[in-house]
């Protein structure tokens, strides 16, 4: 099976994905994905521009109207939804068998 | 106060822009060399980005990204290319990249912003080559360049005077086509060794 070009994708553009399921602009979308991480993934500033850049040229997330002219939000498109929910069964994938791997032992014991 | 230097590596010039602000020179702007003004020496963390703009409002959109995560944008215009930031608060990350290959995305622009400029060159040199304007005879027989009637001719102090005054304009005349593919030249050294730093910074 062909897989789709887009995946895996890389931690930092999964979580702004999952994070723009609902609407947001560029800083909103620093703090968020901070948050659901855990604080383990931060992304600075040049690097979520170029992200929001490529994610905008490959049609995964488009910009929306919003008040606040100064800062554009961004929602993700049906194209967008697809891939992250294509890298979501790739992951639940990977999660079963390596489970099946290490024959059911518990988390505490690996 | 202004001065003059030229960088490729973009690390460097941070790390000379910060040593200039912790003498007491804050950069204030940068569109004919570096313009600093007088401030309270600082350490100051400043990183560089590289990236032009096609609307007025990306371009303002970009600063406030950086300024509601804490980096001032302290010089650099909408098509300047290099863009100055200055960490505001202590809570901010140290850099204004998170991973390496986004970190060695803006050497790429630069190369590939190089590469444009010195092609914007060629086809003013085609122009030049193709209507003749550029004569490589007067390498062998530069007299070809001085106008003056009668120059060869004079001998003694008036021919010094009538020489020294026209060569100015002779050689202006003879080799100032040269300053295109001089041109050109540089920012293909300069694209290429924008794309070498990439290569060499990226994961």
């Amino acid at each position: 099976m062909n897989r789709d070009k887009n995946l895996p994708l890389t931690e930092t553009t999964y979580y702004i994905l999952l994070v723009l399921i609902e609407t947001a602009h560029g800083y909103r979308i620093m703090q968020k994905v901070e948050e659901l991480s855990d604080q383990q993934v931060k992304i600075a500033a040049g690097t979520l521009y170029g992200a929001i850049e490529n994610l905008l040229k490959q049609e995964l997330i488009q910009s929306v109207k919003s008040e606040d002219k100064r800062r554009k939000t961004y929602v993700i498109t049906d194209k967008g939804k697809e891939v992250l929910r294509l890298d979501f069964e790739r992951m639940r994938h990977m999660i079963r068998i390596t489970e099946n791997q290490f024959g059911g032992i518990s988390d505490e014991k690996i | 106060m202004r001065k003059f230097k030229y960088f490729l590596d973009l690390e460097k010039e941070e790390k000379w822009l910060r040593d200039m602000a912790k003498q007491g020179y804050q950069l204030e702007d940068r569109s004919f060399g570096y313009k600093f003004r007088a401030a309270e020496p600082e350490d100051a963390v400043i990183k560089i980005d590289y990236r032009r703009f096609k609307k007025q409002e990306d371009f303002l959109e970009y600063r406030i990204l950086f300024e509601d995560s804490g980096w001032k944008h302290i010089a650099g215009k909408k098509n300047s290319g290099a863009q100055y930031f200055q960490k505001m608060s202590e809570a901010s990350d140290d850099d204004i990249f998170s991973d390496k290959l986004s970190k060695a995305g803006k050497y790429k622009r630069l190369s590939d912003m190089s590469m444009e400029l010195s092609m914007c060159y060629l086809p003013l040199l085609v122009v030049l080559i193709t209507m003749d304007m550029i004569n490589l005879e007067v390498l062998v027989n530069p007299k070809a360049l001085y106008f003056t009637p009668g120059l060869w001719e004079m001998t003694g102090v008036a021919f010094w005077r009538a020489f020294l005054f026209e060569t100015p304009f002779a050689f202006f005349r003879g080799f100032a086509w040269l300053f295109i593919p001089v041109m050109m030249v540089l920012y293909l050294i300069s694209a290429y060794k924008a794309n070498k730093l990439y290569e060499k910074s990226k994961p």
